[in-house]
């Protein structure tokens, strides 16, 4: 791991990272364009700095809404999607509602959401929730659909049991498909969130870029947008190193 | 003798496409009976349907003098295709059969060290299917079988990927522990010659829709040995008036 950092391929992304900063840093100076419409990086890693204490307490609450949001939408997506695949029953009625929810525009949702309950951490876990919860529940029903005909017959000839073929086949066969559908869920939980504080918080980051722009602070924004993305990603690789635990699907 | 499976006027069809057509066949307790038809004319659907693993519309077909409807335990299946579970090691792949099954046998750990052993795997119980080469991955489907001990073991094509060599040992293990165990064996092969080594008779089929045209008595000494069998003079003729049931010679 620690050889793999300073092979070709991270030279040519930090490379690359370096010189796409550089150039929006030497292109603001030398376009004159003033620091309150685009500062340049150097001034908002400064801010960051600065601003490190606030920074980091708003993307904790941040973290603690899209976090407990990104649990509920696998604890209740994951049995949700096992009761449509396995009911015909499910797969005509709460399938299809669960489509219609989805078509509906969730930002449209948060002002409502935010008027049940309330400007604390409740309303933004189910914007969180809410963004997080559908691709969690195709995903699992396309891991559970993509089970081997050839392993199913398999296990029937060994005679096992329904349940026993959910849990040790179809379950671990739907993992891959599951972890996918987690790596799409993740980020849009965190913009549901943040959707969630823009449209009524106390606190968050999404409430610290609202206030940030609002009070003409363009680079304590900007500072606040580069938490929100480093938060992001964080929480992206946090649900990607479970892939170490599916090493089969390369295979 | 009753047979241990018997078979009588069997015909199935596929979405209105007749496969199997009037299969008759009756399989003794402890004889080893290789199935030899072209590819396509019903071998595999055969053993699927003395498996009880998919349904059949003409016919009937006894095990142990029961009509068969679903997958019983006195029968091992070895599919054409291996079918490892990716996620488990080549132990509890090899056990998994018994690990599904609260009524079957356990298996101490010294009858478990024997079975890899036997299919030439020791070193590997820990390793994944995708660290095995295709070869091993079909000695673990056949170990698996094995592991649960079942009087009737039906095999398609278990030997279909390997080379020549791997062959002969596995076809050398197969006969001794059939010579030790005296299961009752089906083997679907393509290959004349393995049938002929291995079994006490050979059914003949036909292009699709498949039917039994010869039912071929191999009356060769036992024990048999590849390298011993082969010289046999016998052994050849086997081989030709087969391979002119087949169209081949
Ligand atoms: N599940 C299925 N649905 C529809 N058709 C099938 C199915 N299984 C088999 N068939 C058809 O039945 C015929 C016989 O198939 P089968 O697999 O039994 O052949 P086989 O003798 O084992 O051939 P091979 O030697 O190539 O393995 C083929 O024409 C195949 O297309
Ligand atoms: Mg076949």
């Amino acid at each position: 791991m620690t050889r793999a950092l300073f092979n070709r391929d991270t030279a040519i992304s930090v490379g690359f990272f370096l010189l796409l900063g550089l150039a929006w840093e030497y292109g603001v100076r030398w376009s004159g364009v003033q620091a309150y419409l685009l500062p340049p990086p150097s001034a908002i890693l400064a801010e960051l700095w600065r601003s490190r204490g606030p920074i980091l307490a708003q993307s904790l609450v941040t973290m603690t809404e899209v976090f407990w949001g990104f649990i509920i939408a696998v604890v209740l997506g994951v049995p949700i999607a096992a009761l449509i695949y396995f009911s015909r029953t499910a797969k005509r009625t709460v399938y299809p509602l669960f489509v219609a929810l989805q078509s509906i525009p969730k930002i449209g949702l948060a002002p409502l959401i935010v008027v049940w309950f309330g400007y604390g951490l409740t309303s933004k876990l189910i914007m969180a929730f809410l963004f997080a919860f559908f691709p969690i529940i195709i995903s699992t029903l396309g891991g559970l659909a993509s089970t081997p005909a050839h392993l199913e017959e398999h296990f029937r000839a060994l005679r096992a049991t329904p349940l026993q073929t959910f849990w040790r086949l179809r379950l671990p066969a739907a993992l891959p498909s599951f972890l996918d559908g987690c790596k799409v869920a993740m980020p849009l939980a965190v913009i549901g969130a943040v959707v969630g504080e823009f449209v009524g918080s106390k606190d968050g980051l999404g409430n610290l870029i609202l206030t940030a722009s609002g009070s003409g602070h363009t680079t304590l924004t900007f500072a606040a947008l580069f938490a929100v993305t480093v938060l992001s990603l964080l929480l992206f690789y946090g649900v990607a190193y479970w892939e170490r635990f599916i090493w089969w699907r390369a295979a | 003798m009753s047979a241990e499976i018997s078979i009588t006027g069997v015909g199935k069809a596929f979405d209105g496409r007749k496969v199997l057509e009037g299969v008759t066949a009756d399989i003794h307790a402890a004889e080893f009976v290789s199935v030899l038809g072209p590819s396509g004319c019903g071998k595999s659907t055969l053993l699927r349907l003395i498996a009880g693993l998919i349904p059949f519309e003409e016919g009937a077909i006894l095990v142990n003098g029961e009509v068969v409807t679903a997958p019983s335990a006195a029968m091992g299946f070895v599919f054409q295709t291996s079918n490892l579970l990716p996620w488990l090691n080549v132990r509890d792949n090899l056990l998994l059969g018994i690990n599904l099954d609260a009524g079957a046998q356990r298996l101490d750990e010294a009858a478990l060290a024997e079975l890899v052993e036997t299919l030439g795997l020791t070193g590997f119980e820990a390793s994944y299917p995708h660290q095995l080469s295709g070869g091993m991955r079909h000695r673990v489907a056949i170990g698996q079988a094995l592991a649960r001990n079942p009087q009737i073991l039906l095999m398609d094509e278990p030997f279909g990927a390997l080379d020549a060599l791997t062959r002969d040992r596995l076809n050398m293990e197969l006969l001794r522990l059939w010579q030790r165990d005296r299961k009752t064996v089906v083997l679907v092969t393509h290959s004349i010659s393995e049938a002929v080594l291995l079994s006490d008779r050979v059914l003949v089929m036909s292009e699709r829709p498949g039917t039994i045209i010869e039912d071929v008595r191999i009356d060769l000494p036992r024990p048999r040995d590849p390298s011993v069998t082969r010289e046999d003079p016998a052994f050849g003729d086997y081989v030709v008036r087969l391979s002119k049931l087949m169209g081949v010679a």
